[in-house]
């Protein structure tokens, strides 16, 4: 469970955050969208005590993330500074976190090995591919067998093979049960792992929706060639269905394209074509986002 | 706080910055050292308190590089990003200071024990060479205390030192600039203007009269005026990191 209310942050003249407030319930996968500057970095460190709000508060599992008991076990974060000292190795800095956190060393072991760690864990980060970092950082968010789990662009830097990965990893994490908050600037990078979104830009909420309601708006829109296309926009009009003449007898229409056929042969339409314009989720989300993301 | 201590030990073990300093400080010891048993006379070589102004003397590393090695503790983290994950562990951020603070202090001891070693490695085979011995008494006991004490309150100064500052080279380079040029220098200028008694209760020369190379205050309240520096330094580093924002 998190819990953001009415958060608001201001660095020097910049309103990072406004008045944001939103909530993930337990054992939800939610991603945390927005372009870059929307101040997702910004409310995410909030939530975990390291940026001080100016006004409104977090909570994580009903408390400020200061006043959990053991926020190691409780709460794990990836974010986007460097996770280790480049000098010391990855299994060293795992050990710092678990002697700090109390921790047991043979968990060490086994998150290196659920990350897939294991045979780089003795070499210094310094060497490390940034695939191999966010593994490590991965690591370091999982130490303390945590329910909660906050991710600020984990896919950042990652390439195909380890967005891949990445993917398949916070499925399993969801499969668990686990409640997770993970962000990016790319919706189709957590489209297929998240059960909600939270889209924010400028600061301010933009729209708080299940995954399936992105689908559904994404999904209604038809294009229709007709040689009359004319009647059949004032019949679709009538119907109370958006229908816009893209010229040379082509129209784009707000439904879906089994609304379209029907009320075409209902009303004896000749169609020369009827096809589904599948606005992708990127359409979507730049449309909910506005001017800045295009 | 075992645990965090515990931790800022792994922390420092875990780099190989700190096998470098451990280098320098015994090379640095050893010369000086050296250099002092070698232009004494035989019969001070064999009086005790000649014995103990060099343990002194050669020590003045082992308190520096505390200083050093515990401004890095702090700064190290935020040079790397590492104190975000750090707080994320520990988000009371008064407990991570705390133990960084300890240590340093315990750090300062280490660091002057390695020193106090080296020292007296380098002049028990002169004084055995000279068929004298190391006078090891009450007032010996007390002067390696006092040694040990001062290392360590170098040590915890550096660690708010770093807090403070955290800008890893200004802290390193200021606290070097400080202690070796500038104190030297407002300390004479304030002997010349007749305050030495305000030259006196700079930070290193407090600290020296406490290790016992520097004449101005006694040993204690050189103690006194090194531990409140120590205070000051760590409360206002608290207050700089209390409601600092990590980003």
């Amino acid at each position: 469970m998190i819990e953001v209310e009415s958060l608001t942050k201001r660095f020097g003249a910049t309103l990072a955050v406004d008045d944001l407030s939103f909530s993930v319930s337990p054992g939800t996968v939610t991603g945390f969208l927005g372009p870059n500057g929307a101040g997702k970095s910004t409310t995410l460190r909030a939530i975990l005590g390291l940026v001080i709000p100016d006004a409104g508060r977090t909570r994580v599992l009903g408390k400020s993330y200061a006043e959990l008991g053991h926020p190691f076990q409780q709460v794990g974060a990836i974010l986007e500074t460097a996770e280790a000292h480049p000098g010391r190795s990855g299994r060293n800095h795992l050990r710092v976190l678990a002697t700090a956190a109390g921790v047991s060393r043979a968990r060490v072991d086994d998150v290196l090995e659920l990350v897939g760690m294991t045979e780089a864990a003795g070499r210094r980060v310094k060497s490390y591919s940034l695939g191999m970092r966010q593994r490590l950082a991965l690591a370091g968010a999982l130490l303390g067998d945590p329910e909660t789990l906050v991710l600020d662009e984990p896919a950042n830097g990652l390439d195909p093979q380890g967005i891949r990965w990445l993917r398949d990893f916070l499925r399993m994490l969801a499969g668990e049960g686990r409640t997770v908050l993970v962000s990016s600037h790319v919706l189709a990078e957590v489209a297929q792992t998240v059960d909600h979104v939270v889209i924010i830009h400028k600061g301010r909420l933009v729209r708080q929706a299940a995954m399936r309601e992105m689908e559904a708006m994404a999904a209604g829109a038809a294009v229709v060639r007709s040689p009359d296309a004319a009647r059949f926009a004032s019949l679709l009009n009538e119907a109370g269905i958006d229908a816009q003449s893209m010229g040379d007898g082509e129209l784009s229409v707000a439904a879906p394209t089994a609304r379209v056929g029907e009320l075409a042969a209902a009303n004896g339409v000749v169609l020369h074509e009827l096809t589904a314009a599948r606005a992708t989720l990127e359409d979507v989300f730049l449309e909910l986002t506005g001017d800045e993301a295009q | 706080m075992t645990a965090l201590l515990r931790a800022e030990v792994l922390k420092l073990r875990t780099t190989r910055g700190l096998y470098g300093y451990l280098i320098v400080l015994v090379v640095l010891t050893g010369l000086g050292a050296a250099g002092q048993v070698s232009t004494a006379h035989l019969f001070e070589r064999g009086d005790p308190a000649f014995q103990r102004d060099m343990l002194s003397q050669s020590t003045v590393f082992a308190a520096l590089i505390a200083l050093l090695l515990g401004i890095l503790s702090v700064t190290v983290e935020w040079r790397h990003g590492t104190i975000t994950r750090t707080f994320l562990v520990t988000p009371r951020r008064w407990r991570v200071l705390a133990a960084k603070e300890i240590n340093g202090f315990l750090l300062g001891v280490g660091l002057a024990i390695l020193g106090l070693v080296v020292a007296i490695a380098v002049i028990a085979p002169v004084l055995s060479h000279d068929s004298a011995s190391l006078h090891v008494d009450g007032a010996f006991a007390a002067r390696v205390a006092e040694i040990l004490l001062a290392a360590a309150l170098w040590g915890a100064l550096g660690a708010g030192v770093g807090t403070l500052i955290q800008h890893q080279t200004g802290a390193i380079v200021g606290a070097i600039i400080w202690v070796l040029v500038v104190e030297t220098l407002l300390a004479a200028l304030l002997e010349w203007a007749g305050w030495k008694g305000i030259a006196d209760v700079l930070p290193r020369h407090a600290l020296d009269a406490l290790a016992g190379h520097e004449a101005g205050l006694s040993t204690a309240a050189g103690g006194a005026v090194g531990v409140a520096y120590v205070v000051v330094f760590a409360a206002l580093g608290f207050l700089r990191v209390r409601r600092q924002d990590i980003t």
